[in-house]
C-alpha cells in the first residue's frame, strides 16, 4: 500500500530543490524517512511540484498510525506545507492554538485560540 | 486583557486572558479601538461549527492603533490607524498572488482539519473556530495580527471607528455579494437576508447601477432600514406570506430576479412548515448541519440564465439541493468567502467621497463587558438590534 | 462539550402530540400488526389519553388552558414509561415479541421526542435586554427610521 502526496510551491524549481536540501529550510522528517522525493514544473504559472513517495508499507502498520495520530503521510504533509510556507512567506504560520506551526500530533486537544502566557511561550519554544 | 471568550454553546464570558504577543517576525499588535459581532459569529455561539474549544477568543471584524512590530514589517508603524481584514493572507502563494485572500494556501496553521472538512485548506481567519487555524479573535483589547504588510488598511483621516469599522468585512462581503451579480446597470436584483451583511449588499448593488433592489426578511424593523438607509426599491416579509418565490416573480413582472444574492447562510428562519421542523431536527442531531431554506428559494426564484451569489456562511452539508432547478434553469453560482484585501481600498474611497455612510447598520455600541448580553440581544433580534458594536 | 440544541418549540410538540395521538388510535395497530389483541386496545388507549391531556394543556394548540407546559411533558414521560412498562406488568410479553415491541418502541420515540423539546417555550433567550438598553450609546429606533438615506444620490 504506497504512501504518496504532492503539493506545489510558487516557485522556480531550480530555487525550489536548492532550498529543499539547505539548512534553514530543508524539511527534517521527510529526509530521516526513506521516501522518494521528486520535483516537478507545474502547468503555467503555479510553480514546482513536490511529490513525496513513501513506497510500500505495512497495511496494519498504516492503520495503526493512523489512529495514533502519527500517520506517516500526516507528518510529511506538515513537513510539506511547513516548507511551502518557509519558501513563500519567510515563516512558518503560527496561531495562538498551534503555536508551534501545524503538527499532525496535535490536531485534537489544541489548547485554546486565546495568547499563551510567558510560561506556555517559553515550552512552546517561542519567546 | 480583558477577551470575550466561548464558553459552550450560548455562552461567552468576557475573562481575563494574557496579552499577546509577536510570534513571528511579519506579526504586529493592534490595540483594538472597535469591533462587532457578526451574524456569523451566532453559527460559533449556537454551537454549529465545530472544533471550537473553551477559551477561545471571538471576533474577526476589528480596528485599532498598532502598538508593536515584528522586525520584518515595513509597511506599518506604531501609532498607525488601521483597520484588519478578516481573512489572513501571506500574500505570496499562488491564491494571493491572483487576489483570491481569503484561499490563502499558508495562513491555516490547521490546514489538516480543514482538508478533511473541504477536501483543500482555505486561509486562516481571526477567532473562527480551530478549522480555520484557531487564531483568538477581536473581540478584545489587543489582537496579534500576522502578516502585517499584507492585511492591515491604515486610516489616515478623520473618519470616524464605525465609518470604516466594516471594512474589515461586512462591507466588503456585501459589495463582493453584489459584484459577483455582474450589474452591467438596469438589474432586478434579490437580497435574501436584511441583516447587516443583506444591507449592505442592498446598497451596493444600488451604487453599481441595478434599477430594482427587493430586500427579503420577515423582521419589520430591518426590511426599514433596508428601504430607508440602503436603498432597497421593494421588500418581501415572508413572515406575512411565506411564498417568496411568488412574491419575487410579482415584483418582476414574472420574470425573476435577474441575480439573486444569498446573506442569509446555514441557520436560515424561514421554511415550508415540516421542511423547517425536519431540518431543524436534523440539525440538532447533527445529520444535517446547514439548513438551507434561503438558499433554495433563492434558486427556485432566480431567473433561468441568473446568477446565484451566495456571501451567506456555510459549514458543512446540505439536504435536498434543488440541483434540477439549478442546472435545468442554468444557472451560475458564484460564492466564496470574501477577498477583503481586494476591495478595500476602494471602497475606503468611497466612504471618502461621502457616496456611502457605512455607520447606518449601527444599532447597539457598548462597552466589551456587556458582550454576552448582546451576542443574547443580537441573536434574538431583540430591541431592534442590527448590528452590536463593542468598546474594549 | 456544548449541550445539544432542543429546537422542538411548544408548536411543534403540540403538532406532534396531536399527530401521534390520532395515528395510535387509527392506524397504528394495523400497521403494527397486532390489530385485534390486546396490545391494540392498549396502545389506542394510550393515544387516546395523549390526545386528550394535549386538548387542556397551556400552549399555542391547546384549547382548554389549564394544564402546565411543563407538566404536560413530565406527563409525556411518565405515559412513556407507563406504556412501555404495561405488558411485562401484565404478562403478555410472552406471547411474542409483537406483544411488547410496539410499547417499548413508542415509549422510546417520546422520550427521544422530548430530548429535543424545549421546555422554557421562549427558546433558549437568556439575554438582559433592559441592561442593554441603558447602556446603548445608540438609539436603534432613530437610526433605523429617522435621517436620510446611507448612499449618497449619485451612483456608480
Amino acid at each position: 500500500m504506497s504512501a504518496r502526496t504532492a503539493i506545489t510551491v510558487n516557485r522556480d524549481r531550480d530555487e525550489v530543490q536548492r532550498l529543499w536540501s539547505e539548512p534553514g529550510t530543508r524539511p527534517d522528517h521527510i529526509a530521516d524517512l526513506d521516501a522518494t522525493v521528486t520535483f516537478k514544473e507545474a502547468p503555467g504559472d503555479r510553480g514546482t511540484e513536490i511529490h513525496v513517495d513513501l513506497g510500500p508499507g505495512g497495511r496494519l502498520d498504516a492503520v495503526t498510525k493512523r489512529f495514533t495520530g502519527a500517520d506517516p503521510l500526516a507528518k510529511v504533509k506538515d513537513d510539506l506545507r511547513r516548507f511551502k510556507q518557509l519558501v513563500e512567506t519567510g515563516e512558518i504560520s503560527r496561531s495562538d492554538s498551534t503555536p508551534e506551526g501545524e503538527r499532525a500530533e496535535r490536531k485534537l486537544g489544541q489548547r485554546p485560540a486565546q495568547p499563551l502566557d510567558d510560561s506556555e511561550l517559553q515550552k512552546a519554544g517561542v519567546a | 486583557m480583558r477577551a470575550n471568550v466561548w464558553s459552550g454553546r450560548n455562552t461567552v464570558q468576557v475573562e481575563n486572558v494574557p496579552d499577546p504577543k509577536v510570534l513571528n517576525e511579519r506579526d504586529a499588535i493592534v490595540k483594538i479601538s472597535s469591533t462587532a459581532i457578526c451574524g456569523s459569529d451566532l453559527h460559533l455561539y449556537d454551537g454549529y461549527i465545530p472544533t471550537m474549544k473553551r477559551g477561545d477568543i471571538l471576533g474577526h471584524e476589528f480596528m485599532g492603533e498598532v502598538v508593536e512590530t515584528g522586525r520584518r514589517v515595513e509597511k506599518l508603524t506604531v501609532g498607525d490607524r488601521v483597520v484588519v481584514p478578516f481573512p489572513i493572507a501571506c500574500g505570496n502563494c499562488w491564491s494571493c498572488k491572483h487576489e483570491l485572500y481569503s484561499l490563502c494556501e499558508n495562513s491555516n496553521p490547521n490546514a489538516g482539519i480543514a482538508e478533511k472538512l473541504f477536501g483543500h485548506p482555505t486561509c486562516g481567519i481571526f477567532g473562527y473556530s480551530h478549522i480555520t487555524g484557531g487564531y483568538a479573535g477581536g473581540q478584545a483589547e489587543y489582537a496579534r495580527v500576522p502578516f502585517a504588510d499584507v492585511g492591515p488598511f491604515k486610516i489616515e483621516d478623520d473618519l470616524t471607528d464605525e465609518q470604516v469599522l466594516f471594512l474589515s468585512d461586512i462591507f466588503p462581503t456585501g459589495y463582493m455579494g453584489a459584484d459577483f451579480c455582474d450589474i452591467k446597470g438596469g438589474e432586478s436584483i434579490a437580497v435574501f437576508g436584511a441583516g447587516p451583511v443583506g444591507q449592505f449588499a442592498i446598497a451596493s448593488a444600488v451604487m453599481l447601477g441595478a434599477e430594482q433592489v427587493i430586500a427579503i426578511d420577515q423582521y419589520d424593523y430591518r426590511l426599514a432600514m433596508a428601504r430607508n438607509k440602503a436603498g432597497a426599491t421593494d421588500i418581501v416579509d415572508f413572515s406575512k406570506d411565506a411564498d417568496i418565490v411568488e412574491q419575487l416573480k410579482l415584483l418582476t413582472g414574472g420574470r425573476g430576479p435577474d441575480a439573486v444574492i444569498d446573506a442569509v447562510g446555514m441557520e436560515a428562519a424561514h421554511g415550508h412548515g415540516a421542511l423547517h421542523a425536519a431540518d431543524r431536527v436534523k440539525q440538532a442531531t447533527r445529520s444535517e448541519t446547514d439548513r438551507g431554506h434561503a438558499l433554495r428559494d433563492a434558486i427556485l426564484a432566480c431567473r433561468p440564465g441568473g446568477i446565484v451569489s451566495i456571501i451567506g456562511v456555510y459549514g458543512g452539508l446540505m439536504d435536498k439541493f434543488p440541483m434540477g432547478a439549478l442546472m435545468n434553469k442554468g444557472l451560475t453560482i458564484r460564492t466564496g468567502q470574501c477577498h477583503v484585501h481586494r476591495y478595500i481600498k476602494p471602497l475606503y474611497e468611497r466612504v471618502r467621497n461621502g457616496d456611502i455612510d457605512p455607520s447606518f447598520v449601527v444599532t447597539h455600541r457598548l462597552g466589551l463587558d456587556l458582550a454576552p448580553d448582546a451576542y443574547e440581544t443580537f441573536k434574538h433580534k431583540q430591541d431592534e438590534c442590527v448590528k452590536v458594536v463593542l468598546k474594549p | 462539550m456544548p449541550t445539544p440544541p432542543r429546537p422542538i418549540d411548544s408548536t411543534l410538540h403540540g403538532v406532534t402530540d396531536y399527530t401521534a395521538g390520532t395515528l395510535l388510535i387509527t392506524a397504528f395497530p394495523k400497521l403494527a400488526g397486532i390489530e385485534g389483541t390486546r396490545s391494540a386496545g392498549q396502545i389506542r388507549r394510550a393515544g387516546a389519553i395523549h390526545a386528550a391531556y394535549s386538548t387542556i394543556t397551556d400552549y399555542p394548540l391547546g384549547i382548554v388552558k389549564l394544564i402546565p407546559y411543563k407538566a404536560h411533558l413530565a406527563i409525556d414521560a411518565i405515559g412513556a414509561l407507563s406504556l412501555a412498562a404495561t405488558p411485562f406488568v401484565t404478562g403478555q410479553w410472552k406471547k411474542g415479541r409483537d406483544q411488547w415491541l410496539p410499547h417499548v418502541g413508542l415509549c422510546l420515540f417520546e422520550l427521544a421526542s422530548l430530548a429535543l423539546s424545549d421546555p422554557t417555550q421562549k427558546g433558549d433567550f437568556h439575554g438582559d435586554v433592559d441592561t442593554v438598553r441603558r447602556a446603548n450609546m445608540e438609539d436603534p429606533h432613530q437610526k433605523i427610521h429617522n435621517g436620510g438615506p446611507a448612499l449618497a444620490t449619485a451612483r456608480a
